[in-house]
C-alpha cells in the first residue's frame, strides 16, 4: 500500500506518507487517506521519506489537501524530501503554500 | 444453444442427442467427418461434440477444419471417446479440440461440461464486445481530439510565432499535452509571448487552454500590459480550473523601443537570457503557477531586464529537461545551462539546444512533449510592420468627437489608461486600421508624460546592467508616491469622407523641463531637450508636433486617409 | 464371461427415462445399426484386414456399451484387441459368438421396450 497514516498521540495530527511515486496513481489512495477522518485535523504531515518521484498531479493532490483543511488558514507540513522533491516543489514555489522542512 | 453433434454409431448419436435437447438446445446431427463441416459452415453451431473415430472424415481432421473456419471465434470443440489412452489425449489436444466425453455417456458429467463451455462462450463474447466498443470509443475520442485541435486552432491562431526572429519546437497535439505557445504582435511594436503547461493530460488539459488564449491574444491586441494580462489569466484560470489543477507558465514581453524584457515565471523551469556576451542569466521560477492563488493573493511583479539586439530569450517546459535517454535517465536542467554557456558566438541556442537533446535520448525525432521557444531580441525597424488586420466593421462609428480622460494620485501607480484610450480612439473605423500607429503615439506620449514628467527619472540611467535595475526600483518607488499628481489626455476627431484628423494632448503635472532665461527659446530647448527621448517616432507619425507650457504639455496631430481599394494598409 | 451380465438394467432404465416414449425407436435404430456393423466385422475378418477389424469392433463395442449390453460390449473388446496385435487367425470363435450373443440381445431388447 503505497500510502499510510497515522495520527499524533494526541489525536490532532495526521501524518500522510507517501511510498515510491507520488503521481495519478496514488490520486484515489491520497484522498481516502484524508477524507475519511471522524473528526477535524488541526494539522496535516504529508511524510515524503520515501517518496521518490512527484509529478504535476502530485502537486494537484497536495492543493486538494490543503482546501480540505481550510484553504488559506490550513497548516499543511510537507517533510523530508529528497533533493528530487524538494527541486520540483521550489520550482512550483509551494513553499508560499506550505511549510516545508 | 445450437451444438452439432458428428457421430458414426446411429445409437449413440440419438442418445447423445436427446440428452441435449432434453437440456433445452437445438442439436444439428452429422453422422461423419464431411458432413460434420458442411454444417458448420451452413449452420455456425455454439459448440460442435465429435466423435473421434469416424468414415470418410476423421473426427480429428473435421476438428481441424472446424477450428480453422471458426477463426477468431471461439468454438469449443468437444470429442467423444471410448476409453482412450493418454496419448490419444493428446492427438485430441493437437487437433485443436478443448476438452473430450467418454463413452458411456454420463448425464451428469455432460451437462456440467456443457454448461461450463456455454458459460466460457458467454465470457468469450462478453470480451469480443468490450474491446469492440473500448476500440470505437477510442477512435470517438482522436476524432473528438481533432476536432477540439481545429476548434482551438481558430482560438489560438499562431499569432506572431512564424516572426523571423522566432523559433520554437512545439508538437501539433501538445495542446493535449497541457502545453500551450502563444506569440502576440504589440500595437506600437514588440513581442509578448506566452508558454503554459497545464496539468494533467488529454481533454481537461486542453479546456483551460482557450479561454487563457481569448484573454491573451484580446487583450494584447488592445495595449493591456504584462501585469493586467497576468491577472486576468489568473483570475480566469481560478474560475474555470478546479482546486487541484492549475497552469505552470512564463508570460515575457520584449519592449519594441528599448530592447528591454519584463518576465514573469511562475512553476517553469528556468528560463534564459543568453547575452550576445555570452553571459547567461537564469529566469527562474519566483511564483506560484496561475490558477492557484485567488486574485487578492497573486503576484503580478514582473522582473525587468535590459537585452541588447542579439541577445536571446530561452522558455521551455519541463518535457525538455525531464527528456530521457535508453536507461531512462533525465536530461536535467544542468544540461541545458552548459549548452547554453557553451554555445560559440555564430550558434543560435535553439539549434545548441535540440541537437543536445537529439544526441542525449538518441532520437532523430522530438518526442511529443517538447516545448521549446527562442526569441531573438532584435533592433527595432528591423521586423517588418505588423500588417494591420483588424476587420472592417459595418458601423459607421462617431466622426466627431471630443474627450477629456484625467487620472490622478494613486491611479496614475496602478491603472493602465491606454487600452481604455485606444479603443476610444478605434471606435472610428478609419482609425481601427491604424490602431499600431495610434497606440505607439498614446504609449509615447503616456510614458514620457509618467516616466519624465511625474516620475522625473531619466533614461541615461538605462544605461548599463546596473542603472537598468536601479532606474526600475526607483520606478516603484516614486510610484508609491503620486499624490497631488495628474495626467490628463485631450482628444479631438474630425472626420472627413474617407479620412480624418486625431488632435492628441497630452499633459502632466511635472515640472517640464529646465526652461531657459529667454521665453523666445524656450521652444527650441524644449525641441532639443525631447529629442533624447525617443520623440523622433511621434515627429514620424504626426504631421503635427508641439510642445506647450514649460515641456509638461505635448500636442500632436494625426491625419489618416482610407487606403485606395486594393491598397494594402501601412 | 457368464460374471458379466448381458443386459445392463441400470443403464437400460436411465435410458428410457432420457428417451421416454422414444426408447422403441432408440432400441431400433441400435439394432439396426449393429446388425449392419456385425456384417462389416465380417468382411473385415474375410479380407484379412487387421486395421479395419480393429476400428469396427471399437465402434460397436462402443454403441454396445452406451445402450446398456455390456457382455457383448466385451466380446466387441477382445475382437478389437486381436485387430490390434493382428492375430487374426483366433478371430473367427470369437465372430460366432458376437453372432450368437447378438441373437439373444436382440430378442430381450425388443421383449424389454414392448414391456415397458
Amino acid at each position: 500500500m503505497s500510502v499510510s497514516t497515522r495520527r499524533s498521540d494526541d489525536g490532532h495530527v495526521l501524518v500522510i506518507q507517501v511510498q515510491g511515486r507520488f503521481d495519478f496513481s496514488t490520486h484515489q489512495a491520497f484522498r481516502d487517506a484524508y477524507e475519511h477522518c471522524d473528526k477535524p485535523m488541526k494539522e496535516y504531515v504529508v511524510d515524503l521519506t520515501h517518496t521518490t518521484y512527484l509529478d504535476s498531479s502530485a502537486l494537484g493532490m497536495l492543493l486538494l489537501l490543503r482546501d480540505h483543511a481550510g484553504g488559506d488558514v490550513a497548516s499543511v507540513v510537507i517533510e523530508n524530501c529528497n533533493a528530487d522533491v524538494r527541486r520540483i516543489l521550489s520550482i512550483s514555489n509551494f513553499e508560499q503554500l506550505f511549510s516545508i522542512r | 444453444m445450437n451444438l452439432l453433434i458428428a457421430e458414426d454409431s446411429d445409437g449413440d448419436r440419438m442418445i447423445l442427442a436427446t440428452l441435449l435437447r432434453r437440456l433445452g438446445h437445438q442439436v444439428y446431427e452429422a453422422s461423419d467427418g464431411l458432413e460434420a463441416v458442411a454444417i458448420f459452415v451452413k449452420l455456425e453451431p455454439d459448440i460442435v461434440l465429435m466423435d473421434a473415430l469416424m468414415p470418410r472424415m476423421n473426427g480429428m481432421e473435421a476438428a481441424r477444419k472446424i477450428k480453422a473456419l471458426a477463426g477468431t471465434h471461439f468454438v469449443p470443440v468437444i470429442f467423444i471417446t471410448a476409453l482412450a489412452g493418454e496419448s490419444e489425449h493428446a492427438k485430441f489436444l493437437e487437433a485443436g479440440g478443448d476438452d473430450f466425453l467418454l463413452k458411456p455417456f454420463s448425464r451428469v458429467i455432460l451437462e456440467a461440461k456443457i454448461n461450463a463451455y456455454s458459460r466460457m462462450l458467454a465470457l468469450h463474447r462478453s470480451v469480443m464486445q468490450q474491446r469492440d466498443q473500448i476500440r470505437r470509443q477510442n477512435e470517438q475520442m482522436l476524432s473528438d481530439q481533432r476536432m477540439a485541435r481545429r476548434v482551438f486552432d481558430n482560438v489560438a491562431h499562431n499569432g506572431c510565432l512564424d516572426a523571423p526572429n522566432i523559433r520554437y519546437h512545439a508538437s501539433p497535439l501538445s495542446i493535449f499535452n497541457g502545453d500551450v505557445l502563444f506569440a502576440a504582435a504589440r500595437p506600437g511594436g514588440g513581442t509578448l509571448i506566452f508558454l503554459g503547461d497545464f496539468t494533467g493530460h488529454g481533454l481537461p488539459a486542453a479546456i483551460g487552454a482557450m479561454p487563457i488564449a481569448e484573454v491573451f491574444y484580446g487583450m494584447a491586441a488592445k495595449g493591456f500590459g504584462v501585469v493586467d494580462i497576468l491577472t486576468e489569466i489568473n483570475r480566469k484560470l481560478c474560475s474555470i480550473l478546479p482546486v487541484g489543477m492549475f497552469c505552470c507558465g512564463v508570460l515575457f514581453e520584449v519592449d519594441g523601443k528599448q530592447a528591454a524584457i519584463r518576465v514573469w515565471n511562475g512553476g517553469l523551469p528556468d528560463g534564459w537570457l543568453v547575452r550576445k556576451s555570452g553571459e547567461c542569466v537564469a529566469i527562474p521560477s519566483r511564483h506560484l503557477p496561475l490558477g492557484v492563488l485567488s486574485a487578492d493573493r497573486f503576484n503580478a511583479s514582473v522582473e525587468p531586464l535590459n537585452a541588447e539586439p542579439g541577445d536571446y530569450i530561452v522558455l521551455m517546459t519541463d518535457g525538455f529537461p525531464e527528456s530521457c535517454d535508453v536507461r531512462g535517465e533525465c536530461l536535467g536542467e544542468d544540461a541545458v545551462r552548459r549548452a547554453l554557456t557553451e554555445l560559440g558566438s555564430q550558434d543560435h541556442p535553439f539549434d545548441a539546444l535540440m541537437a543536445r537533446l537529439q544526441a542525449f535520448t538518441g532520437r532523430p525525432d522530438p518526442a511529443d512533449d517538447i516545448t521549446l521557444c527562442c526569441l531573438e531580441v532584435v533592433a527595432r525597424g528591423a521586423l517588418a510592420d505588423v500588417a494591420e488586420s483588424a476587420p472592417e466593421s459595418s458601423l459607421s462609428g462617431p466622426g466627431s468627437w471630443h474627450c477629456v480622460y484625467e487620472i490622478r494620485d494613486r491611479a496614475l501607480a496602478t491603472f493602465n489608461p491606454l487600452p481604455l484610450l485606444l479603443h476610444i480612439c478605434t471606435e472610428v473605423p478609419g482609425l481601427r486600421l491604424k490602431s499600431g500607429e495610434v497606440f505607439t503615439l498614446l504609449s509615447e506620449l503616456y510614458n514620457n508624460a509618467l516616466e519624465h514628467g511625474v516620475l522625473e527619472l531619466s533614461s541615461e540611467w538605462k544605461k548599463n546592467a546596473e542603472g537598468f535595475s536601479l532606474y526600475y526600483q526607483e520606478r516603484a518607488r516614486r510610484l508609491s508616491d503620486t499624490k497631488g499628481h495628474f495626467i490628463r489626455f485631450t482628444l479631438d476627431h474630425e472626420s472627413r469622407p474617407g479620412a480624418g484628423r486625431l488632435k492628441i494632448r497630452c499633459e502632466d503635472s511635472g515640472k517640464g523641463f529646465e526652461v531657459s532665461k529667454g521665453n523666445a527659446n524656450a521652444r527650441t530647448n524644449a525641441s532639443k531637450a525631447y529629442s533624447g527621448r525617443g520623440m523622433e517616432i511621434l515627429k514620424r507619425l504626426a504631421r503635427e508636433f508641439s510642445v506647450c507650457g514649460p515641456g509638461n504639455c505635448i500636442e500632436i496631430v494625426y491625419d489618416w486617409e482610407r487606403p485606395a481599394q486594393g491598397a494594402t494598409s501601412q | 464371461m457368464s460374471d458379466i451380465p448381458r443386459l445392463d438394467e441400470e443403464a437400460l432404465a436411465e435410458l428410457q427415462d432420457v428417451m421416454e416414449d422414444e426408447f422403441g425407436v432408440l432400441i431400433e435404430t441400435y439394432l439396426a445399426d449393429s446388425r449392419t456393423r456385425i456384417v462389416g466385422l465380417n468382411e473385415a475378418f474375410e479380407a484379412g484386414d487387421a486395421d479395419r477389424l480393429r476400428k469396427a469392433a471399437h465402434s460397436l463395442k462402443g454403441s454396445c456399451i452406451n445402450i446398456g449390453v455390456p457382455r457383448l460390449g466385451s466380446l466387441c473388446f477382445e475382437l478389437e484387441t486381436l485387430g490390434d496385435i493382428g492375430q487374426l487367425e483366433d478371430a473367427e470363435p470369437v465372430l460366432a459368438a458376437i453372432a450368437q450373443e447378438f441373437q439373444e440381445v436382440s430378442r430381450q431388447l425388443e421383449n424389454f421396450s414392448q414391456e415397458k
